[in-house]
């Protein structure tokens, strides 16, 4: 199934929220959504679950209309929210009941996450005896429960232990294995990174970059190189005696490391600092384009704006 | 629909279970019960009581007969008025009888100055003139056998005439308001209270939901309208299960009971008519429902429970409101003032007021059929409406918004909702 939304605008009042918002993400894949707080993240995804409407513009799985009535789709929300009063099976099986499952199956279910979360001793207490992460967890079995075509997830590891957010991660990439199509919000870009093959950056509204995450990091330019040596020193030297006319710097990022970092002034002339390093009386561990990492993609497209 | 019963059945027995409404029906049934033992428990020990009081128990009344100078008439006609007490003819004067009063050695005193003029000397003077109009009573009666006697008509006819009252038989051709006064009081009494009560589990159940934020999970599972009217009839439910144990025990442990061990008060208040009961709880439902939309929708505005009182008070003045003017106009008699007619019709007063009106005056039938179908199809338009509000109210956080913000909010959703209506129809 291949998830898109298409051209949406929407206005609270006077305020703009969403303008022209374009996102697709196909089964078995993870898109990433990222921007800054009130980028507009949150009204995207409640227009996706048909809580609001959109002003213009529609959401269609497979390019047609989304019948949220076949189309089964798990929400985690960033506020997280489910009954703290209540019996936790209680409450599993009522909201997967409303998102369509029968009565016997939405028990299975039930028995079978709390299980895969090991949460079944909990079973019969009320939320709110749990701790945060467990609470977590159960939000997160809640969100699977109904067998979702869609996943969507906002901020899913916020309060998670290591071993916690490890279990998440398994579940997430198994629901990504079975074919569903999944919606990753989240600030923690190296989850975004270890998930996502593609993002969606919005910013006041706008999408300002989107495709597939290696795409969008070839896009920079490619003239920064870091060699990692056991002389950096010496190497440095001979690199600005030979080629200095066209380097911008050298240097060391970290004072006692071995590392070495060349920025050039264009990146045509990597292939000569390859040849020279590799031909220099130096031992070489490791040389590689140096590509920016998520959080600076991210930090350069929503600085400006909000 | 599926959507509605799914959630009125997760409400209900939320309500069923919860400690709270647990605890409330059984100290109901407690009182119940109470009022149904009590009475007879406290008149058994009350009388075994009286029985052992002598003579010289008995509290005693100073009578001084300034003016009639007949010691046997005068102690007679208070021996026969204020039977239990001892009368004592005395010729004390004031002061000393206001001492005595005072210490308690006398329930109280009378000094008759003159045939018709008397002090009543009191420690206490009560709220209600009961016993100072029984004394004044038996002086005129004093006056009238002495007058009788002085015109030589003997004592046994003056008697008679003196006492004697017409026979009065009441034929009623409408409804006998003395006899349903205090039944039709009663449970209108419960309505109010009932409306009040589950309308306001309903606005807690919409705060509850939001401010633990499960409102994010619930609004992407069921349509709002869904949701509401679920909550709605649920808790409507939980209401109807209450009344009807109470009820239920109420007549039951009325079995056990012999209706003459009770005061007759309480008496005429089990005797209520069927058809009263009935409308009760036809008039219960009806306004339960107007209410308890119009609270959920303004409860929908408030993002923790502490908002919910202001903002649910003018809800709140208005039921009030309502049971005032129909409880004024019950106590002044006229329950068929033009006031209670108008009320009766609209529907936000209509539950108590075409009840009081049903219960206690000669409605016709389409009257009240009249006022029950304005009442359904405000229900159901209220019941749109809180949907559409709710939908805009739950995911507001912070600041309660302005009236006129949220009527802009409607009329924008109303507006996307013709336009995506109308584009599906182009489909």
């Amino acid at each position: 199934m291949e998830l898109t939304v298409k051209g949406l605008f929407k206005s609270f009042g006077e305020k703009e929220v969403l303008r022209d918002v374009n996102l697709s993400a196909a089964s078995g894949s993870a898109l990433g959504l990222l921007g800054r707080n009130g980028a507009g993240k949150t009204t995207t995804i409640r227009i996706i679950m048909g809580v609001f409407y959109p002003d213009k513009g529609e959401v269609l799985a497979d390019g047609k209309p989304l019948d949220r009535k076949r189309v089964r789709i798990g929400y985690m929300p960033e506020e997280r929210g489910l009954y703290p009063k209540k019996i936790i099976s209680e409450q599993l099986v009522y909201l997967t009941m409303l998102r369509g499952m029968n009565s016997a199956d939405a028990r299975k279910a039930c028995d079978k996450w709390l299980d895969r979360m090991g949460m079944t001793e909990y079973k019969n207490k009320k939320l709110e005896t749990l701790s945060k992460g467990n609470q977590q967890k159960i939000q997160l079995a809640a969100t699977l429960m109904c067998e979702p075509d869609i996943v969507i997830l906002d901020e899913p590891f916020s309060g998670l232990d290591p071993v916690n957010a490890m279990l998440l991660k398994d579940v997430i990439k198994e629901m990504i294995d079975s074919g569903a199509v999944v919606l990753f919000s989240s600030h923690q870009m190296n989850y975004v990174e270890e998930f996502c093959s593609n993002i969606s950056i919005l910013n006041s509204g706008k999408i300002v970059a989107d495709g597939r995450i290696a795409d969008i990091k070839r896009s920079y330019p490619r003239d920064v190189i870091e060699i990692s040596t056991q002389e950096p020193q010496k190497l440095s030297a001979h690199i600005i005696k030979t080629m200095g006319d066209r380097i911008l710097t050298a240097e060391q990022p970290e004072k006692e490391g071995n590392i070495l970092r060349i920025k050039m002034k264009s990146e045509q002339s990597k292939g000569e600092l390859l040849s020279l390093v590799s031909a220099a009386d130096t031992d070489i561990d490791s040389f590689r384009v140096c590509e920016p990492s998520l959080n600076d993609i991210f930090v350069q497209y929503t600085e400006a704006g909000i | 629909m599926k959507h509605i019963l799914q959630v009125l059945r997760f409400e209900y027995l939320g309500i069923i279970k919860s400690k709270a409404f647990i605890i409330t029906t059984v100290l109901f049934l407690v009182l119940i019960i109470g009022m149904a033992f009590l009475p007879g428990l406290i008149l058994s020990i009350q009388s075994s009581g009286d029985e052992k009081k002598t003579e010289t128990d008995k509290q005693v009344i100073a009578v001084v007969d300034k003016a009639y100078k007949d010691e046997n008439t005068v102690k007679s006609e208070f021996a026969k008025s204020f039977e239990g007490y001892k009368v004592l003819i005395s010729t004390e004067d004031n002061d000393t009888l206001s001492d005595k009063v005072d210490k308690q050695d006398y329930a109280f005193a009378v000094v008759i100055d003159e045939p018709l003029a008397i002090t009543y000397i009191t420690k206490n003077n009560s709220l209600f003139a009961s016993q100072t109009a029984r004394v004044a009573e038996t002086v005129k009666g004093i006056y009238q056998t002495t007058s009788f006697d002085k015109l030589g008509v003997p004592a046994e006819i003056s008697a008679k005439i003196i006492s004697s009252e017409p026979k009065l038989s009441t034929v009623t051709t409408g409804t006998d308001q003395t006899k349903n006064y205090l039944s039709a009081y009663i449970l209108m009494m419960m309505i109010y209270m009932a409306v009040i009560l589950y309308g306001q589990l309903v606005a807690q159940s919409v705060v509850s939901e939001k401010n633990t934020r499960t409102m994010e999970m619930l609004i992407t599972c069921a349509k709002p309208s869904h949701l509401m009217f679920g909550k709605v009839f649920g808790s409507g439910l939980a209401g109807i299960t209450q009344l009807a144990v109470i009820v239920c025990t109420a007549v039951v442990s009325m079995r056990f009971v012999s209706m003459d061990s009770l005061p007759a008060e309480l008496r005429e208040m089990m005797n209520f008519p069927v058809d009263t009961a009935l409308y009760a709880l036809l008039f219960f439902v009806l306004g339960y429902f107007i209410y308890s939309f119009l609270l959920g929708a303004f409860a929908s505005f408030a993002s923790r429970s502490e908002d919910l009182n202001t903002l649910i008070s003018p809800v709140m003045l208005v039921i009030v409101a309502v049971f005032m003017i129909v409880v004024i106009a019950i106590n002044s008699g006229s329950v068929d003032s033009t006031l209670m007619i108008v009320c009766s019709y609209i529907p936000f007063s209509a539950p108590v007021a075409m009840f009081a009106r049903a219960a206690l005056s000669d409605v016709s039938i389409i009257e009240i059929i009249i006022s029950v179908v304005i009442q359904l199809v405000t229900i159901y338009l209220l019941g749109m409406l809180a949907s559409a509000i709710y939908r805009v109210g739950v995911l507001m956080y912070g600041k309660v918004p302005k009236p006129s913000a949220v009527i802009k909010l409607l009329s924008d959703q109303h507006k996307t909702n013709k336009a995506i209506r109308a584009s599906k129809k182009g489909e």
